[in-house]
Protein backbone atom coordinates (compact mmCIF):
# COMPACT_ATOMS: atom_id res chain seq x y z
CA UNK A 1 0.00 0.00 0.00
CA UNK A 2 2.85 2.37 0.94
CA UNK A 3 4.63 1.47 -2.30
CA UNK A 4 1.54 2.37 -4.30
CA UNK A 5 1.26 5.71 -2.50
CA UNK A 6 4.94 6.47 -3.22
CA UNK A 7 4.48 5.63 -6.91
CA UNK A 8 1.38 7.83 -7.09
CA UNK A 9 3.30 10.75 -5.54
CA UNK A 10 6.09 10.35 -8.13
CA UNK A 11 3.62 10.23 -11.00
CA UNK A 12 1.66 13.25 -9.75
CA UNK A 13 4.87 15.26 -9.33
CA UNK A 14 5.97 14.46 -12.93
CA UNK A 15 2.56 15.45 -14.31
CA UNK A 16 2.48 18.67 -12.27
CA UNK A 17 5.97 19.66 -13.42
CA UNK A 18 5.28 19.06 -17.12
CA UNK A 19 1.90 20.83 -17.01
CA UNK A 20 3.42 23.83 -15.21
CA UNK A 21 6.35 24.13 -17.64
CA UNK A 22 4.16 23.86 -20.75
CA UNK A 23 1.57 26.27 -19.31
CA UNK A 24 4.25 28.94 -18.82
CA UNK A 25 5.90 28.25 -22.20
CA UNK A 26 8.84 30.08 -23.75
CA UNK A 27 8.82 33.91 -23.80
CA UNK A 28 7.29 35.59 -26.88
CA UNK A 29 9.94 38.28 -27.28
CA UNK A 30 9.68 41.69 -28.90
CA UNK A 31 9.77 42.92 -32.48
CA UNK A 32 13.35 43.81 -33.31
CA UNK A 33 14.00 47.54 -33.84
CA UNK A 34 16.48 46.60 -36.63
CA UNK A 35 15.35 47.55 -40.16
CA UNK A 36 14.88 45.36 -43.23
CA UNK A 37 18.27 45.81 -44.90
CA UNK A 38 18.99 47.33 -48.30
CA UNK A 39 22.77 46.84 -48.16
CA UNK A 40 24.95 43.91 -47.20
CA UNK A 41 26.41 44.07 -43.69
CA UNK A 42 30.19 43.73 -43.50
CA UNK A 43 29.83 40.77 -41.15
CA UNK A 44 26.98 38.56 -39.86
CA UNK B 1 14.53 3.70 8.17
CA UNK B 2 15.62 1.52 5.24
CA UNK B 3 11.96 0.97 4.38
CA UNK B 4 11.36 4.73 4.17
CA UNK B 5 14.43 5.24 1.96
CA UNK B 6 13.24 2.55 -0.46
CA UNK B 7 9.83 4.25 -0.71
CA UNK B 8 11.43 7.64 -1.42
CA UNK B 9 13.61 6.03 -4.10
CA UNK B 10 10.54 4.38 -5.60
CA UNK B 11 8.75 7.74 -5.78
CA UNK B 12 11.76 9.29 -7.57
CA UNK B 13 12.00 6.29 -9.92
CA UNK B 14 8.35 6.70 -10.94
CA UNK B 15 8.86 10.48 -11.26
CA UNK B 16 11.78 9.99 -13.68
CA UNK B 17 10.13 7.17 -15.64
CA UNK B 18 6.91 9.18 -16.08
CA UNK B 19 8.76 12.41 -16.95
CA UNK B 20 10.63 10.73 -19.80
CA UNK B 21 7.69 10.13 -22.20
CA UNK B 22 5.85 13.22 -20.94
CA UNK B 23 8.78 15.43 -22.00
CA UNK B 24 9.11 13.82 -25.42
CA UNK B 25 5.45 13.44 -26.39
CA UNK B 26 3.67 16.14 -24.37
CA UNK B 27 6.10 18.95 -23.53
CA UNK B 28 8.24 18.96 -26.69
CA UNK B 29 5.39 19.55 -29.22
CA UNK B 30 4.15 22.42 -27.03
CA UNK B 31 7.51 23.99 -26.15
CA UNK B 32 9.35 23.68 -29.48
CA UNK B 33 8.34 26.65 -31.56
CA UNK B 34 9.79 29.33 -33.78
CA UNK B 35 10.27 32.49 -31.67
CA UNK B 36 7.89 35.27 -32.74
CA UNK B 37 10.50 38.02 -32.45
CA UNK B 38 13.26 36.50 -34.55
CA UNK B 39 15.50 38.78 -36.65
CA UNK B 40 17.89 37.25 -39.19
CA UNK B 41 19.83 38.42 -42.21
CA UNK B 42 21.45 36.30 -44.89
CA UNK B 43 23.72 37.61 -47.61
CA UNK B 44 23.97 35.68 -50.86
CA UNK B 45 26.22 36.42 -53.81
CA UNK B 46 26.45 35.49 -57.48
CA UNK B 47 29.87 35.88 -59.10
CA UNK B 48 30.03 36.92 -62.78
CA UNK B 49 26.29 37.20 -63.10
CA UNK B 50 24.42 38.37 -66.18
CA UNK B 51 22.09 41.30 -65.58
CA UNK B 52 19.81 43.31 -67.83
CA UNK B 53 20.53 47.01 -68.26
CA UNK B 54 17.07 48.58 -68.27
CA UNK B 55 18.48 51.71 -69.95
CA UNK B 56 19.60 49.87 -73.10
CA UNK B 57 17.59 46.64 -72.65
CA UNK B 58 20.84 44.70 -73.20
CA UNK B 59 22.44 42.10 -70.91
CA UNK B 60 25.80 42.80 -69.23
CA UNK B 61 28.06 40.74 -67.03
CA UNK B 62 28.72 42.08 -63.56
CA UNK B 63 31.49 40.77 -61.28
CA UNK B 64 29.13 40.31 -58.35
CA UNK B 65 25.43 40.54 -57.56
CA UNK B 66 24.46 40.62 -53.87
CA UNK B 67 21.13 39.53 -52.44
CA UNK B 68 20.41 40.62 -48.86
CA UNK B 69 17.56 38.74 -47.31
CA UNK B 70 16.20 40.09 -44.02
CA UNK B 71 13.62 38.31 -41.95
CA UNK B 72 11.93 40.10 -39.08
CA UNK B 73 9.34 38.65 -36.69
CA UNK B 74 6.39 40.99 -36.19
CA UNK B 75 5.36 40.17 -32.59
CA UNK B 76 2.40 42.59 -32.41
CA UNK B 77 0.89 41.23 -35.63
CA UNK B 78 1.53 37.64 -34.45
CA UNK B 79 -0.37 38.38 -31.24
CA UNK B 80 -3.25 39.88 -33.25
CA UNK B 81 -3.46 36.94 -35.69
CA UNK B 82 -3.08 34.49 -32.78
CA UNK B 83 -6.09 36.05 -31.01
CA UNK B 84 -8.06 35.96 -34.27
CA UNK B 85 -7.27 32.34 -35.20
CA UNK B 86 -6.72 30.82 -31.75
CA UNK B 87 -3.34 29.48 -32.86
CA UNK B 88 0.23 30.14 -31.84
CA UNK B 89 1.33 32.14 -34.87
CA UNK B 90 4.54 33.70 -36.20
CA UNK B 91 4.46 36.60 -38.68
CA UNK B 92 7.62 37.21 -40.67
CA UNK B 93 8.06 40.40 -42.67
CA UNK B 94 10.90 39.79 -45.09
CA UNK B 95 12.76 41.71 -47.76
CA UNK B 96 14.84 40.24 -50.58
CA UNK B 97 16.99 43.10 -51.83
CA UNK B 98 19.26 42.51 -54.83
CA UNK B 99 22.03 45.00 -55.57
CA UNK B 100 24.61 45.28 -58.33
CA UNK B 101 28.36 45.68 -57.74
CA UNK B 102 27.92 49.45 -57.24
CA UNK B 103 25.27 48.82 -54.55
CA UNK B 104 22.47 50.13 -56.78
CA UNK B 105 19.14 48.34 -56.44
CA UNK B 106 18.39 45.60 -58.97
CA UNK B 107 15.14 44.43 -57.41
CA UNK B 108 13.44 44.43 -54.03
CA UNK B 109 10.61 42.13 -53.07
CA UNK B 110 8.92 42.39 -49.66
CA UNK B 111 6.89 39.49 -48.29
CA UNK B 112 4.72 38.61 -45.34
CA UNK B 113 4.73 34.98 -44.28
CA UNK B 114 2.28 33.87 -41.55
CA UNK B 115 2.65 30.37 -40.13
CA UNK B 116 2.01 28.10 -37.16
CA UNK B 117 4.88 28.46 -34.67
CA UNK B 118 4.97 24.72 -33.91
CA UNK B 119 4.23 22.96 -37.21
CA UNK B 120 5.26 25.70 -39.68
CA UNK B 121 1.99 25.18 -41.54
CA UNK B 122 0.91 28.40 -43.30
CA UNK B 123 -1.88 30.36 -41.63
CA UNK B 124 -4.08 32.29 -44.04
CA UNK B 125 -4.56 35.49 -42.06
CA UNK B 126 -2.75 38.67 -41.17
CA UNK B 127 -2.22 39.89 -44.70
CA UNK B 128 0.19 37.34 -46.17
CA UNK B 129 1.58 38.77 -49.40
CA UNK B 130 4.42 38.83 -51.89
CA UNK B 131 5.42 42.26 -53.21
CA UNK B 132 2.09 43.69 -52.05
CA UNK B 133 -0.02 41.06 -53.85
CA UNK B 134 -2.09 38.83 -51.55
CA UNK B 135 -1.11 35.15 -51.78
CA UNK B 136 -2.34 31.92 -50.22
CA UNK B 137 0.66 29.80 -49.36
CA UNK B 138 0.67 26.03 -49.35
CA UNK B 139 3.66 24.25 -47.86
CA UNK B 140 6.75 25.71 -46.22
CA UNK B 141 9.08 28.61 -46.92
CA UNK B 142 12.50 29.57 -45.47
CA UNK B 143 12.44 26.89 -42.74
CA UNK B 144 11.46 23.23 -42.40
CA UNK B 145 9.48 21.92 -39.40
CA UNK B 146 11.31 20.58 -36.34
CA UNK B 147 12.46 16.93 -36.71
CA UNK B 148 12.57 16.91 -40.51
CA UNK B 149 11.51 13.72 -42.26
CA UNK B 150 13.31 12.08 -45.17
CA UNK B 151 10.58 12.90 -47.67
CA UNK B 152 9.53 15.52 -50.19
CA UNK B 153 7.88 18.70 -48.89
CA UNK B 154 5.92 21.41 -50.67
CA UNK B 155 7.91 24.64 -50.87
CA UNK B 156 6.56 28.08 -51.73
CA UNK B 157 8.27 29.83 -54.64
CA UNK B 158 8.48 33.59 -54.24
CA UNK B 159 8.66 34.36 -57.97
CA UNK B 160 5.82 32.19 -59.28
CA UNK B 161 3.87 32.66 -56.03
CA UNK B 162 2.88 29.00 -56.07
CA UNK B 163 4.08 25.92 -54.19
CA UNK B 164 5.78 22.89 -55.72
CA UNK B 165 7.47 19.78 -54.31
CA UNK B 166 11.00 20.10 -53.00
CA UNK B 167 12.66 16.69 -53.16
CA UNK B 168 14.68 14.98 -50.44
CA UNK B 169 17.90 13.88 -52.15
CA UNK B 170 19.79 12.22 -49.29
CA UNK B 171 21.91 12.92 -46.24
CA UNK B 172 25.13 14.93 -46.49
CA UNK B 173 27.80 16.09 -44.06
CA UNK B 174 28.08 19.87 -44.15
CA UNK B 175 30.64 21.65 -41.92
CA UNK B 176 30.61 18.64 -39.57
CA UNK B 177 26.80 18.48 -39.31
CA UNK B 178 24.67 15.64 -40.71
CA UNK B 179 22.12 17.45 -42.86
CA UNK B 180 19.35 16.58 -45.31
CA UNK B 181 19.78 17.83 -48.86
CA UNK B 182 16.67 19.08 -50.73
CA UNK B 183 16.31 20.24 -54.30
CA UNK B 184 13.53 21.95 -56.25
CA UNK B 185 13.44 22.83 -59.94
CA UNK B 186 11.02 25.42 -61.22
CA UNK B 187 10.67 25.11 -65.00
CA UNK B 188 10.46 28.20 -67.23
CA UNK B 189 7.39 30.06 -65.98
CA UNK B 190 5.96 33.50 -66.72
CA UNK B 191 6.19 35.56 -63.53
CA UNK B 192 5.08 39.06 -62.48
CA UNK B 193 7.58 41.90 -62.61
CA UNK B 194 8.65 43.33 -59.22
CA UNK B 195 6.82 46.55 -58.34
CA UNK B 196 10.16 48.33 -57.85
CA UNK B 197 12.65 48.22 -60.69
CA UNK B 198 15.92 50.11 -61.26
CA UNK B 199 16.04 53.59 -62.84
CA UNK B 200 12.51 54.28 -61.59
CA UNK B 201 11.04 52.06 -64.31
CA UNK B 202 7.60 50.69 -63.53
CA UNK B 203 6.28 47.25 -64.49
CA UNK B 204 3.75 49.05 -66.73
CA UNK B 205 6.58 50.66 -68.73
CA UNK B 206 8.10 47.22 -69.36
CA UNK B 207 4.71 45.82 -70.37
CA UNK B 208 4.17 48.73 -72.77
CA UNK B 209 7.48 47.84 -74.43
CA UNK B 210 5.90 44.46 -75.19
CA UNK B 211 8.03 42.49 -72.72
CA UNK B 212 7.15 39.91 -70.10
CA UNK B 213 9.32 38.21 -67.48
CA UNK B 214 10.05 34.47 -67.46
CA UNK B 215 12.06 32.57 -64.89
CA UNK B 216 13.54 29.18 -64.03
CA UNK B 217 15.56 28.05 -61.05
CA UNK B 218 17.19 25.08 -59.38
CA UNK B 219 17.00 25.63 -55.64
CA UNK B 220 19.18 23.67 -53.21
CA UNK B 221 18.95 23.53 -49.43
CA UNK B 222 21.04 21.80 -46.77
CA UNK B 223 18.72 21.37 -43.77
CA UNK B 224 19.55 20.49 -40.18
CA UNK B 225 17.11 17.62 -39.52
CA UNK B 226 16.73 18.44 -35.80
CA UNK B 227 15.77 22.14 -35.94
CA UNK B 228 14.63 22.25 -39.58
CA UNK B 229 16.83 25.30 -40.15
CA UNK B 230 18.73 25.68 -43.44
CA UNK B 231 22.50 25.78 -42.90
CA UNK B 232 23.18 26.52 -46.56
CA UNK B 233 21.25 27.49 -49.67
CA UNK B 234 22.12 27.90 -53.32
CA UNK B 235 20.17 28.73 -56.44
CA UNK B 236 21.01 28.45 -60.13
CA UNK B 237 18.68 31.13 -61.32
CA UNK B 238 17.84 32.47 -64.80
CA UNK B 239 15.40 35.16 -65.92
CA UNK B 240 14.67 36.52 -69.35
CA UNK B 241 12.41 39.13 -70.88
CA UNK B 242 10.34 37.62 -73.66
CA UNK B 243 8.42 39.52 -76.32
CA UNK B 244 4.69 39.29 -75.67
CA UNK B 245 2.89 37.62 -78.55
CA UNK B 246 6.13 37.12 -80.49
CA UNK B 247 7.72 33.87 -79.25
CA UNK B 248 10.04 33.74 -82.28
CA UNK B 249 11.88 36.95 -81.31
CA UNK B 250 15.11 36.48 -79.35
CA UNK B 251 14.46 36.99 -75.59
CA UNK B 252 16.67 39.35 -73.56
CA UNK B 253 18.53 37.66 -70.69
CA UNK B 254 17.50 39.56 -67.55
CA UNK B 255 19.50 37.64 -64.96
CA UNK B 256 21.62 34.54 -64.89
CA UNK B 257 23.81 33.42 -62.04
CA UNK B 258 24.67 30.86 -59.38
CA UNK B 259 23.62 32.45 -56.10
CA UNK B 260 25.42 31.15 -53.00
CA UNK B 261 25.47 32.11 -49.33
CA UNK B 262 28.45 34.29 -48.43
CA UNK B 263 31.00 32.09 -46.57
CA UNK B 264 30.94 34.14 -43.33
CA UNK B 265 27.13 33.76 -43.24
CA UNK B 266 27.47 30.01 -43.76
CA UNK B 267 29.84 29.84 -40.75
CA UNK B 268 27.58 31.95 -38.50
CA UNK B 269 24.47 29.98 -39.55
CA UNK B 270 26.18 26.64 -38.85
CA UNK B 271 27.31 27.90 -35.42
CA UNK B 272 23.80 29.14 -34.56
CA UNK B 273 22.08 25.95 -35.72
CA UNK B 274 24.62 23.74 -33.90
CA UNK B 275 23.76 25.49 -30.62
CA UNK B 276 19.99 25.51 -31.21
CA UNK B 277 19.90 21.81 -32.05
CA UNK B 278 21.24 21.00 -28.56
CA UNK B 279 18.09 22.53 -27.04
CA UNK B 280 15.85 20.42 -29.27
CA UNK B 281 17.92 17.29 -28.62
CA UNK B 282 17.68 17.96 -24.87
CA UNK B 283 13.89 17.56 -25.02
CA UNK B 284 13.72 14.82 -27.66
CA UNK B 285 16.67 12.64 -26.74
CA UNK B 286 19.04 13.54 -23.89
CA UNK B 287 16.44 14.12 -21.14
CA UNK B 288 13.95 11.36 -22.11
CA UNK B 289 16.63 8.66 -22.36
CA UNK B 290 18.60 9.99 -19.37
CA UNK B 291 15.51 10.11 -17.16
CA UNK B 292 14.45 6.63 -18.24
CA UNK B 293 17.87 5.23 -17.32
CA UNK B 294 17.88 7.14 -14.02
CA UNK B 295 14.39 5.82 -13.26
CA UNK B 296 15.61 2.27 -13.86
CA UNK B 297 18.62 2.75 -11.56
CA UNK B 298 16.48 4.28 -8.81
CA UNK B 299 13.93 1.46 -9.09
CA UNK B 300 16.71 -1.14 -8.82
CA UNK B 301 18.12 0.64 -5.74
CA UNK B 302 14.68 0.83 -4.17
CA UNK B 303 14.08 -2.89 -4.75
CA UNK B 304 17.54 -3.76 -3.40
CA UNK B 305 16.91 -1.76 -0.21
CA UNK B 306 13.49 -3.36 0.20
CA UNK B 307 14.98 -6.85 -0.26
CA UNK B 308 17.71 -6.13 2.32
CA UNK B 309 15.12 -4.89 4.76
CA UNK B 310 13.02 -8.02 4.33
CA UNK B 311 16.10 -10.26 4.65
CA UNK B 312 17.05 -8.51 7.90
CA UNK B 313 13.56 -9.02 9.33
CA UNK B 314 13.59 -12.69 8.25
CA UNK B 315 17.07 -13.18 9.85
CA UNK B 316 15.84 -11.71 13.16
CA UNK B 317 12.93 -14.11 13.15
CA UNK B 318 15.18 -17.13 12.29
CA UNK B 319 17.54 -16.25 15.20
CA UNK B 320 14.88 -16.87 17.85
CA UNK B 321 13.17 -19.63 15.91
CA UNK B 322 10.41 -17.37 14.95
CA UNK B 323 8.74 -17.90 18.32
CA UNK B 324 6.77 -15.12 19.86
CA UNK B 325 8.48 -13.32 22.76
CA UNK B 326 7.85 -14.91 26.09
CA UNK B 327 5.50 -12.85 28.16
CA UNK B 328 6.78 -12.41 31.68
CA UNK B 329 4.01 -12.70 34.24
CA UNK B 330 3.55 -9.48 36.15
CA UNK B 331 5.08 -9.34 39.57
CA UNK B 332 7.50 -12.32 39.00
CA UNK B 333 10.43 -10.11 38.14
Amino acid sequence: MRALAAAAIGLAAALALVLAVTAVGPPRGETSPEPLLTSAPARP
Amino acid sequence: MRRRASLVLLAFAVFCAALSPLLRWYAFPRLAKVPAGQYRTVVMEAENATLIDYGTLKPRTVPRLTVVQTLKGNVEKAREVGAETGRDVVVWDTLSYAAGPDGAMVSMIPERYVFDAHSQEPVHAGGEHVDGTPVRRDGIEFKWPFLVEKRDYRYFDLMTRTSAPIHYKGTRVFHGLDVYYFEQTIPWTKVPLPRKLPLGISPDTVRRLGLERWYTTRRMFWIDPVTGAPVNGEEIHSEEMRWTGDPGKEPIPAFSGHVKMRPDYVDSTVALVASQRQLVLLLTSYLPWGLLALGGVLLALSLALEARDRRAVAADRAHDGGKPERVTPEGVA
